[in-house]
This record gives structure tokens, C-alpha cells and sequence, in this order.
């Protein structure tokens, strides 16, 4: 990178590692081997969608009588939606708490929960055995107001469509801005209009994750006995917010240090602390509660039997308090690797924790036993790559992943003078780029 | 900046104040509908009782017949052999037979039409409804997404869904409906050969219940008829001589599982009141932190030259 000592600026702010501005990841092709993987398993699962809506469930999946759901709700919607409720928690910590430093990363958690949120309910979509009749959504008076599914399904439907969707076009009206300087009356006049909406919007999109991430933990509270007690609560919705929580913080610092760690960007570890101390809260937080709500319905003596449930019961337990010491360590030692494990580990506790109510602690009478066949496994897999896929693009195209300013600047070297062909970046070619953008205005 | 925390908590505190005051007003009546199960006027349902069954299966057959379902001989390609309800079978017969010899006894197993049904209190679009009147719980095909949340909310594990083919459907017991309105009895008790299942209005079963335990004093398991209060009542109703957990009828208490589990649910939902506050107070803080975020981001504009990114 050499081209980056050409662009001047006033101060050496080299040395400044402070996230503040959101810069593209520039320089690397979209289309790698690892894309073409992901690309090439979407398409597999594609065209498996296709074989299990002529055939029916029963041939592609192991879901039975017993268990009527399979991974593709219990994992890609009721976990992976946990992973992706950054916009609604690391929003909250933002938007509602005023912790500023946090909205740094504000755009990649409503990227990987837009993401999330698509390829769940898409999923969902292909889950039902009767889609066409969905369209009975659009008829208020028809929905059984306290159904917790129908709370789901049309929360989960509204959610990503509306308030996440609008609070994910600044990134793309910025690069509409950029792209060429005739936009840019039209782009002012949209995002005008949109930060009049946005309060509105936004309070909207805490709302909604708020009221269908607790009804999925109330979605099992009708199953009543068959959840294995040490799950089986009162408090099972308001845990699994609460899980959604720490897993979507987890999800959103854990991809951006790993982003970072990739393409070699500088971490800014005053908003990572911050992220790492309310995330180590929240998990200490929850499993206090988990734990003294166990205690006060007397179930905890199930704890030490030697079965399935309490394995898992001490295996999420351990991940997920454990996973928050790591936390906490790293941030008197402020080590990132330290950092980066805990929140992995401490996700995955998270992840099997919302899987287990569903699956794994669900105790089907008649005992009957359920392991999700081939094809499920490889839809779920290829909708979980469309996911990843368009994170890729996403990340390469638009400015989402944060970044010191010198990184802003050195993009716009970049693509001065190594890329000088790519017109569509834009960013170079109408660009605004500080002191040479004056040279540019005054010329018209 | 101007925002402190206690300018947060005090919008919060102002916005919230007044809907609490009313919301906690608003619920408690509401509490106590929620409590009470009402009886549909001319609840209909079965009496079927175990000591008299003779596990001739005739109902299983019949109940096929009356439903136009072909008879379900997937077990070995010549009987109907069903283990268990399926997708074929909405009515099944079944031995329990504890190995150290204390009494065995059949058991016939089909959708008990609950007076409070869990699985319409899941069903998102009403696919699954209860009649108002006869109290039958039905199953309609144009509103049924597939979503099998049934197969997860029935205690009894009752409604089975269909997992071959591109149009499934979800298959129980509807008191074959059909033949009721031409005035025939249910498949199932008009072929009975010792009249162990009997259809009638749910208060005639009930009375009838009570004699037979009353003229047959120790033959009933606890003298209890099963479906009377279990899970809020029931409109298919069982007597039997061994414990009705060893059939398959699960001791659910007196509340029926959607009030018990669904109270608090229901409870912060009423007419949106508390979703409506809380998204009301949201608006006023986001708008303050809006307007000091875009504030720094623009001074942030000037100092970098760099346009804003909000």
C-alpha cells in the first residue's frame, strides 16, 4: 500500500485506531473460491426447496409425528434469529442507553440481522407444509391475536420487512450519493425524508424483535410438560430475549473482530471494551436469573441426574458463564484473542440454548427420537450461506464494517490510482474526498 | 451534550406514568376472564369406557370409512394395522398391558375437543377452531399454513399432519361432523358391539358417567370420569380402571393448558396498550438521541471533511 502516502491529510492520524467511519472493504474480489462454495450450496439448496415442495417433508427430513419441528425452525429461525437480533440489543445499547461508542458498529448489526432475519423467514416459508395459504397475513381480523406463532410469524414478517429494511438503506443511499453526482439532489432529498421517519422506525425495530424474540421462548411454554423442566418456564420468554441479547452482541463484535483480523483492518478496542463489558453483564445478568428461577421452582435437584438434560443443561450453562469470564478477563488484559473466544464460546452456549427447548430438552410422548436427514441438513446449510454470501457483498460493496479515518482516505488512493478504470465505485471518481473534493466543486 | 441519563428516565417515567395507571386498571378485569372456560351451549362429545371395550378395533375401521380415508395398511401391505393416529387414522384402539400383572386395559385414543383447545390457542390463522355451539373442534384447510404448531400444543398429542406430498393436510377427529347433520351417529359409536363409546350431548355423558360409577362402586380408577376438569374440561370423556396416565391421558389439572401457560401472554398483548406505551416512549427517547447523534455527526462533517454517516 503505497499509493496511500500520496493522499494528504492535516494530521498524521495513522496512529489513531478510533473507529470512525464506516469504509468498504476495497481491494478484494467479491467473487473468491469460498463465495463460489457458498453460492454453489445455495443453489443445491434451491433446487432441493423445489424437490421437498413437490414431495412433502416426510422424505426430506426427519421430522415425524413426535417432532413436528425440525432444524430449519429450531435452528435457522429460533437460533440463528438470536445471533441476528443485533439491531435490536447492540440498537437499544446505541439508540435508547446512549452509548455512543456502540454505533460504530451499528451498521454491520443491522446488516447480519437483516441477513439473519431474510434467510430465517425465508426458510420459514419453505418449513410450512401449506405456504399459499399465508396470505391470509394481510387480513388483521383473521390472525389469532394470542397465538404466540401467529405473533411470530407476523412480527418476524414485519419486522424485516419494514423497520430493518429502511434502517439498512443509509449504506445504500450513501453509495447511490457517491456513485455519481447527479444522484445527489435526489439521494439529499431521501435521506431527508427518511431521518424524519426514523425515530418512528427505529423505536419500531426495538419494539417488534422485543415482542416476537420472547414469543419464541412462549411458543414452547404450550408444550408445557414435554420440555424438560430445567427449560420449561414462565420465564422461558423473557430468557429468551435475554439470550438473544448476549448472542447477537457476541454475533456482531465476534464478526467484526473476525472481519477485521481478515482484511487486516485496525481494531478499535475502546468500543470493542465497551461491547465486551455490556455483553459480560448481560451474560452474568441472565444466567443469574436462569439459575435463581431453576432454584425457585425447586426443579434444580434434575440438575445432578445423570441424563441427556442435565449434560446439556451444564454444557450450555458452563459455555455461556464461562464464555463471560473469558469477557471479562479480556478486558483487564485487553486481549483480543481472549476477547474474540469468549464471545464464541459464549454464543454457541447461547445457540444451544435456544435450540434445546425445541429439541434437544423436548421429551415427545411416545419417546421417539429425531436427527435432521441430508437434504434438511443441506438446505439449512444453503440458506445459512445465502446469509453469509450477501454479508460478503454486502461488506465489499457498501461501507458497513467500521474503520479508522485514515482507512476512508487510503480507500480513495486505492481506487485513484489502481483502479482508475472502475468507474461504478464512484467513490473515487465523484468522490468526496475532503480538500481534492474543492478542486472538483470549483471547477463547475 | 445535553441528554443525561436522568432526562432519559424522567421522558420514560413521563410517557409511561399515565398508561400504567391504566393498563394495570384495564388488566384485572380482564384476569378473570381469562379464568373462566365457558361451556359451548350444545356441547357435544364421547363417553367411552374402558372396563366395557373389547379391543375389537370395529370403530378404527369404521372411523376410516366414515371419513373416506383408505384404510391405513401400511403396517405389512394386507391388514389395517395402524400403530398409532396418523395422517390416515383419526381413531385408534390400543392395549395397555403392564408386565407385572396388574390389570390391563384398552384405550381409544382420538381428538378430545377441549372446552380451551391448545392447539387453536397456537393456531396463528384459526385453521384449528372450536364451533360455539356443538364445541367440535374443527380443522379447515384454507386457512392452515402447515406450520404443525398443533403437533406441539395438543397435551394429548392428537392432530397428525401428512408428511408426503405437496398438499398436506392435518388429520383429527371432528365428531364426524358430516354424519351429524344427516342425523347419524359418529363411525366410531354406531358400530361399537358393547357400546364401551357412546356419543351424545357432553351433560347427558356426564350423568351417565356418574351412574355407571355409582352403580359400580371400585370398578373406576378414583371414581373419576377423565375430561370432566382435566385440561379445562373436556368434551370427549373417559372412564377406566387403570390409572389414566398409563393411557396416555396425562394429569393436567383442573386449568386447561392455554390458561395456564398463556396468562401473562394474553395479560401484556390485551388491545396493545403495553406494546403502544412502550413504543411511545421509544419515539421520544430515539428522537432526542437522534437529534444530539446527527448533531455530532455534522460537527464531525466539518472537522474531516468527510461527509456524514449516520
Amino acid at each position: 500500500m503505497s499509493a496511500i502516502t500520496t493522499n494528504q491529510f492535516k494530521t498524521d492520524a495513522r496512529s489513531d485506531n478510533r473507529w470512525e467511519r464506516a469504509v468498504p472493504v476495497y481491494g478484494v474480489p467479491v467473487v473468491t473460491h469460498f463465495f463460489l462454495l457458498l453460492v454453489a450450496l445455495t443453489l443445491v439448496a434451491l433446487m432441493l426447496t423445489g424437490y421437498r415442495e413437490l414431495a412433502g417433508l416426510g422424505p426430506v427430513s426427519g421430522m415425524n409425528d413426535a417432532f413436528g419441528w425440525g432444524i430449519w425452525k429450531t435452528f435457522n429461525v429460533m437460533v440463528l434469529t438470536a445471533l441476528g437480533s443485533g439491531a435490536f440489543a447492540v440498537g437499544i445499547a446505541a439508540w435508547v442507553f446512549r452509548r455512543k461508542r456502540l454505533h460504530a458498529l451499528m451498521r454491520m448489526a443491522l446488516l447480519t440481522s437483516f441477513l439473519a432475519y431474510a434467510s430465517g423467514l425465508l426458510l420459514l416459508g419453505i418449513d410450512a407444509g401449506r405456504p399459499w395459504n399465508f396470505y391470509w397475513i394481510v387480513f388483521p381480523w383473521k390472525w389469532n391475536m394470542h397465538s404466540p406463532l401467529a405473533e411470530v410469524a407476523i412480527c418476524m414478517s414485519i419486522y424485516a420487512m419494514i423497520p430493518l429494511a429502511v434502517e439498512n438503506l443509509p449504506p445504500v443511499l450513501e453509495r447511490l450519493w457517491y456513485f455519481d453526482s447527479r444522484l445527489r439532489p435526489g439521494v439529499e432529498r431521501m435521506e431527508k425524508r427518511l431521518h424524519s421517519v426514523f425515530p418512528y422506525v427505529i423505536a419500531l425495530a426495538y419494539l417488534l424483535p422485543g415482542m416476537h424474540q420472547s414469543s419464541l421462548g412462549a411458543l414452547m411454554l404450550l408444550a408445557g410438560e414435554r420440555v424438560h423442566p430445567l427449560w420449561q418456564t414462565p420465564l422461558l420468554p423473557l430468557l429468551y430475549v435475554g439470550a438473544a441479547t448476549f448472542m447477537s452482541f457476541g454475533c456482531v463484535a465476534g464478526t467484526t473482530m473476525l472481519c477485521c483480523l481478515m482484511w487486516k483492518r485496525a481494531m478499535d478496542m475502546e468500543v470493542l471494551d465497551e461491547a465486551a463489558r455490556i455483553t459480560c453483564w448481560l451474560i452474568y445478568g441472565w444466567s443469574a436469573l436462569r439459575i435463581v428461577d431453576i432454584a425457585f421452582r425447586e426443579q434444580f435437584g434434575t440438575a445432578f441426574h445423570f441424563d441427556r438434560f442435565a449434560g446439556v443443561f451444564w454444557l450450555e450453562m458452563a459455555m455461556i458463564v464461562g464464555g463471560g469470564v473469558l469477557l471479562q478477563r479480556s478486558l483487564r488484559t485487553h486481549d483480543r484473542g481472549k476477547m474474540f473466544l469468549g464471545y464464541i464460546v459464549s454464543s454457541l452456549g447461547g445457540m444451544v440454548y435456544r435450540f434445546s427447548p425445541t429439541t434437544l430438552a423436548f421429551r415427545p410422548n411416545p419417546q421417539a427420537l429425531y436427527f435432521p436427514a441430508t437434504i434438511e441438513i443441506l438446505v439449512s446449510l444453503g440458506f445459512i450461506a445465502l446469509g453469509v454470501a450477501g454479508f460478503l457483498v454486502a461488506v465489499k460493496r457498501f461501507a458497513i464494517l467500521p474503520g479508522p479515518l485514515y482507512l476512508w482516505h487510503d480507500m480513495a488512493s486505492y481506487f485513484r490510482f489502481r483502479r482508475p478504470y472502475i468507474r461504478w465505485t464512484g467513490y473515487f471518481k465523484y468522490g468526496h474526498f475532503g480538500e481534492d473534493e474543492d478542486v472538483a466543486t470549483h471547477s463547475n | 451534550m445535553a441528554i443525561t441519563r436522568r432526562d432519559l428516565i424522567t421522558t420514560i417515567a413521563r410517557s409511561g406514568a399515565t398508561g400504567a395507571v391504566a393498563v394495570t386498571l384495564g388488566t384485572t378485569p380482564l384476569h378473570a376472564d381469562t379464568e373462566t372456560i365457558p361451556v359451548p351451549s350444545t356441547a357435544v362429545g364421547l363417553l367411552y369406557d374402558a372396563t366395557i371395550c373389547i379391543g375389537c378395533k370395529a370403530c378404527v375401521a369404521a372411523c376410516a370409512e366414515a371419513n373416506g380415508e383408505v384404510p391405513d395398511t401400511r403396517g405389512d401391505s394386507l391388514h389395517q394395522s395402524p400403530t398409532d393416529l396418523n395422517d390416515l387414522t383419526r381413531n385408534i384402539i390400543k392395549l395397555y398391558k403392564p408386565t407385572d400383572g396388574s390389570p390391563a386395559s384398552y384405550v381409544k385414543r382420538q381428538c378430545m375437543h377441549c372446552l380451551d383447545p391448545a392447539c387453536a390457542a397456537g393456531c396463528p390463522f384459526q385453521a384449528l377452531h372450536k364451533d360455539p355451539e356443538s364445541g367440535i373442534v374443527y380443522w379447515t384447510a384454507d386457512k392452515c399454513i402447515g406450520c404443525r404448531y398443533c403437533t406441539i400444543t395438543c397435551p394429548y398429542h392428537v392432530p397428525r399432519f401428512q408428511w408426503q406430498g405437496y398438499n398436506p393436510r392435518v388429520t383429527k377427529c371432528e365428531l364426524c361432523s358430516h354424519r351429524l347433520e344427516k342425523g347419524l351417529k359418529p363411525g366410531c359409536t354406531s358400530v361399537c358391539p358393547t357400546g364401551a363409546v357412546i356419543y351424545g350431548p357432553r351433560t347427558v355423558l356426564l350423568i351417565e358417567a356418574r351412574r355407571r360409577i355409582r352403580e359400580n362402586p371400585g370398578r373406576y380408577y378414583k371414581d373419576k370420569v377423565y375430561g370432566e376438569t382435566d385440561n379445562g374440561g373436556t368434551q370427549s370423556l373417559y372412564l377406566a380402571r387403570v390409572p389414566f396416565d398409563d393411557l396416555g391421558l396425562p394429569e393436567l389439572g383442573e386449568e386447561s393448558v392455554p390458561a395456564k401457560t398463556l396468562r401473562w401472554q394474553r395479560r401484556l398483548y390485551q388491545y396493545f396498550v403495553l406494546p403502544g406505551l412502550l413504543y411511545a416512549g421509544l419515539v421520544q427517547v430515539i428522537r432526542t438521541s437522534l437529534k444530539g447523534h446527527e448533531e455530532e455527526a455534522h460537527a464531525r462533517e466539518k472537522e474531516t471533511g468527510l461527509r456524514a454517516q449516520l
